[in-house]
């Protein structure tokens, strides 16, 4: 041996002793919370260092919390299955609490190739589902031979794993810790679906517990095996059992990932869905204190929201903003000392509340006058926003066009945002009668230039802030001589017309605007959402590749393009896309925007700690779920 | 008498058929169906459902059969016993009726109980002493009964309570209470709760039973029975109540049948209001989200025991009343 050869192997030694003892040292300074101290001394779990990844997921926190106590909600049972997932908010990826950011959760990492066509996920080396099992990359590869393939399971294809030609991206798991999602173009928009792929609205979640799911599924399971546990559970088909069994909130014997799992017993169903820390969980704060701090999250039932608000003004909720009506503030401010809250406001993230015209309508002559830019932009100009804000949201959302926040780097600027929004009924009636409504009726309403009747309707949904916001919509048009009535449907009926083309104008939320490219954009005019449908038969046109529907004239064509490419383009180009998107969008006014950054308060209960002062508030951020609910603590007085 | 009977349970099974088909027909009536009512919720909630998503979804809750299918698939189990799964609840509908059904029976039954307590007397002593005090006493307290929902009296009464006291008195029990082994803390907590919608509920019937009762009694005081029984020196108030009363009282219990279902279906505002673990809450939800099988169910029920309850009420009326077996 010469001596350069005997120093380099001194020095790896020495690497790997110092390694080691970091390691060990970084290992000895976890530490958990008592009630699973004493399942370690009882001899019932392995010591934390045994159920915490090589490398956990460290969540930045304010201040070191204190473990114990219950976070407190209220829910409506299984029709709210929503308020589960944005508690937990149980996903690979997630957003950060400022809405701006993908960051890796249950894996390490998520990285793509330079032209965005393969993602390669990174997992925790000896992260664990919370039976203490492995979680490996078969457990994705099993979702995606058994269910997203699974004809049965899913007769359509999940979109967010298509092609362009329709067929499944690959996945292919090199090995336990690694997977390579592989599509036949670019498709920057991974991540953001990602982040969103965590169990809600009920489609099965892309990591499942292979070991435990296998046994409700052909693929794996034994044949007469399965058969005996669907006839036990008195199910009709193995499809039935798995979704019986696959989402954790129903079947608390399903291990999760998540920081909380229901206990025992303990479902959608029951009258306290309870849930209790995981052993297992992944995370753990700056100093290693293995997350969440709360021991128990408690669903209280309630037969309605209102119900809801009482318990929330009573101090009986410690964080909840679902089912929180802005109209209940009074109340709650008058409560609030009482109760040790505070009612904070979390604006929406961006958008606006919207009226829109349906821009393929049946009827000729009213297309006809939909069409023309000028009569779009009279009617925005007659809307008095400023009422509408004072009188529906206590003067707190601002008049606005339906764009991402200001904050937001796809915010097209302010003037985009207040494009068409000043008040104005004179511009407005001038417009007006340059379009060819300057005859007028006995009665002073505008009629069309052939003499024919003009008569708008509104149609919306009775419930919330709709009724009073069409009301005096509908006045203001009535103002500048354009006769309006409206049409209070039940919310089911309104989306039936709406999705059938049925409606004149319709009225809805355009919240979710700060997410082009991913989901299911509101402004992108090839997904029917049947939510604000502006267009239906152009969906229909976009869907059916030409088809059926009508077919859309260029510049619908354009901003469809955009978004295509917007998920075929890198980050920096993706803004700038978003930003013409949105200038577009405000443009065209085919949803006209009333007021936006509407107020929407959470009750907070004043002795929790580390909750962030802002947070971003959206359904694809899964508020709370991305301000990191698992680093609140109770402060102990 | 049998023959009677016989006839009467003879018509149950035809009746509870059309029964079915109507209520089939109503919960199909609005627009959609079970999804798309879940989606629309969804998308009320911030979720934009895909069309892949919805198909997807409309295979995991099988509702990709066509409407007349869906009926007998639901009639067969029906006739089989079996109330089938709910869509919205996803849990055995039998189970979710009888996770429900003792706070139900109990809330209903004390009620009633209460009820029944305090508007005989009260009925009682108005037509006795008719125009006095007590008479003006109970009919004020009698009209601003029935003149006020009792779902509004319940709000006020939350209210008040929450902004005075600081106190949540909505549910059956505190949130801490709930899903503890029975306890003396337990039931102590449950009658702290349950007083307050038996009093509300009570208050309505009350109302309602002790203006009845003191038209009956008002009706039978001046007959001659009661001149002839008095003129015999009878004391005055063992007169009143072993004669006129008992004759007041059988247009009463005739209506003792139609408590039959109410006990079952509860009140569905109040108990909505108050956020009771009853069956009439969970009635509404499942009819606005249009959960065939729960609303199916609970309404079959409903319409079940309207029928007994009905059979119950002719029967007492027969028994009392021979001119009603003799026609038959």
């Amino acid at each position: 041996m010469n001596n350069q050869k005997f120093l380099s192997t001194v020095v790896l030694a020495l690497i790997l002793m110092l390694g080691g003892v970091w390691v060990a040292g970084a290992q000895a300074e976890y530490s958990e919370a008592p009630m699973l101290a004493e399942r370690v001394e009882a001899g019932e779990l392995p010591p934390v260092e045994e159920r915490l990844p090589e490398n956990p997921l460290v969540m930045q926190v304010e201040e070191i919390g204190t473990y114990g106590g219950a976070w407190r909600r209220g829910f409506l049972g299984p029709s709210d299955y929503n308020n589960h997932t944005r508690a937990v908010y149980d996903a690979l990826v997630r957003f950060n609490t400022t809405g701006d950011q993908v960051l890796p959760h249950l894996i390490e990492d998520l990285s793509s190739n330079d032209d965005f066509t393969a993602w390669t996920l990174d997992m925790r080396e000896g992260a664990k589902w919370s039976d203490g099992e492995d979680f490996t990359s078969e457990d994705i590869m099993f979702w995606y031979d058994g269910v997203a393939l699974n004809e049965d399971l899913s007769p359509s294809l999940p979109a967010w794993i298509s092609n362009s030609d329709g067929s499944a991206a690959t996945f292919e798991a090199p090995d336990e810790y690694t997977l390579v999602v592989t599509y036949d173009g670019p498709n920057t928009a991974f991540p953001l679906e990602l982040a969103n792929k965590d169990g809600a609205d009920r489609t099965v979640a892309p990591f499942l517990p292979a070991h435990y799911m296998g046994q409700f599924h052909p693929d794996v399971a034994d044949a007469d095996t399965l058969d005996a546990l669907i006839d036990e559970g008195g199910f009709n088909d193995w499809t039935e059992l798995f979704i019986a069994r696959v989402f954790p909130p129903d079947n608390p014997e399903r291990p999760s990932m998540a920081a909380w799992v229901p206990v025992e017993g303990s479902n959608l169903s029951s009258q306290v869905f309870e849930l209790e820390r995981n052993p297992y969980y992944v995370g753990v704060d700056s100093e290693g204190n293995q997350l969440p701090y709360f021991d128990t999250l408690r669903f209280s039932f309630f037969s309605d929201w209102e119900n809801v608000n009482l318990s929330a003004a009573a101090g009986e909720i410690d964080w909840q903003q679902r089912g929180i009506s802005v109209a209940n503030l009074p109340v709650f401010l008058d409560q609030a000392g009482a109760g040790d809250y505070t009612p904070t406001n979390l604006p929406t993230f961006g958008g606006s509340q919207v009226v829109f015209f349906n821009m393929t309508y049946e009827d000729d002559q009213y297309r006809g006058l939909f069409e023309q830019q000028d009569f779009r932009q009279a009617m925005s100009v007659a809307i008095d926003r400023e009422a509408i804000n004072e009188l529906v949201y206590l003067g707190l959302a601002e008049p606005r066009q339906p764009v991402p926040a200001p904050y937001h780097v796809y915010y097209p600027g302010d003037e985009v945002a207040q494009l068409y929004t000043e008040f104005d009924q004179e511009a407005a009636s001038s417009l007006l009668d340059s379009v060819g409504l300057d005859q007028r009726d006995s009665e002073g309403f505008r009629t069309f230039p052939n003499g024919d009747r003009l008569e708008l309707v509104i149609e919306g949904s009775g419930e919330g802030v709709y009724s009073d916001m069409m009301e005096l919509v509908a006045q203001d048009w009535n103002d500048v001589g354009v006769r309006t009535d409206i049409r209070l449907q039940e919310r089911s009926l309104y989306f039936e017309r709406a999705s059938g083309n049925q409606h004149m104008i319709g009225i809805w939320g355009m919240d979710t605007s700060a997410f082009p490219f991913s989901g299911n954009p509101k402004t992108d005019p090839a997904y029917a959402s049947g939510i604000a449908d502006w267009g239906p038969l152009w969906i229909q046109w976009f869907q059916s590749d030409g088809a059926q529907g009508v077919e859309p004239p260029e510049n619908v064509k354009q901003l469809r393009e955009l978004h295509e490419q917007g998920r075929l383009s890198n980050t920096e180009a993706q803004v700038e896309i978003a930003q013409e998107i949105y200038t577009q969008w405000a443009d065209t006014l085919y949803q006209i925007g009333l007021v936006g950054m509407t107020p929407s308060f959470a009750i907070v209960s004043d002795n929790l700690g580390n909750v962030p002062e802002v947070i971003a508030n959206d359904w694809p951020l899964r508020t709370p779920g991305n301000a990191q609910p698992e680093t609140w603590f109770f402060r102990s007085e | 008498m049998v023959r009677y009977v016989i006839r009467r349970l003879l018509i149950v099974p035809p009746l509870i058929l059309v029964f079915s088909v109507i209520i089939f027909i109503i919960i199909q009536a609005p627009p959609g169906d079970f999804l798309s009512a879940y989606i629309a919720q969804l998308a009320a909630q911030g979720s934009n459902v895909s069309m892949d998503q919805a198909e997807n979804l409309r295979q995991q809750y099988g509702l990709n059969e066509p409407l007349i299918v869906q009926y007998f698939l639901w009639m067969g189990n029906l006739l089989q016993g079996n109330l089938g799964i709910s869509l919205d609840m996803r849990q055995p509908v039998a189970t979710i009726i009888a996770d429900r059904l003792p706070a139900t029976l109990l809330l209903a039954g004390l009620s009633f109980t209460v009820t029944w307590i305090l508007a005989v007397p009260m009925g009682v002593i108005s037509a006795v002493r008719q125009h006095s005090f007590l008479d003006y006493l109970f009919t004020v307290i009698s009209y601003v009964g029935v003149a006020t929902p009792n779902f509004m009296i319940a709000l006020v009464l939350l209210w008040y309570v929450l902004s005075n006291f600081g106190i949540n008195l909505s549910g059956l029990q505190s949130a801490d209470m709930v899903g503890e082994p029975l306890s003396f803390a337990v039931v102590l907590d449950l009658l702290n709760h349950l007083w307050i919608p038996v009093l509300i509920l009570a208050l309505d019937g009350t109302a309602r039973l002790s203006r009845i009762m003191r038209a009956n009694l008002l009706d039978e005081l001046g007959k001659p029975y009661v001149e002839a029984a008095r003129a015999r020196g009878l004391s005055e108030w063992d007169l009143i109540i072993r004669y006129p009363v008992r004759m007041a009282l059988n247009p009463l219990i005739s209506t003792v049948g139609w408590y039959l279902p109410r006990l079952f279906s509860g009140s569905l505002i109040v108990a909505t209001v108050m956020n009771i673990p009853s069956i009439g809450p969970t009635l509404l939800r499942a009819l606005t989200s249009q959960d065939m099988f729960l609303a199916g169910s609970i309404l079959m029920i409903y319409s079940i025991l309207v029928i007994i309850g009905t059979l119950i009420s002719d029967l007492l009326l027969a028994f009392v009343d021979p001119r009603i077996r003799f026609e038959a």
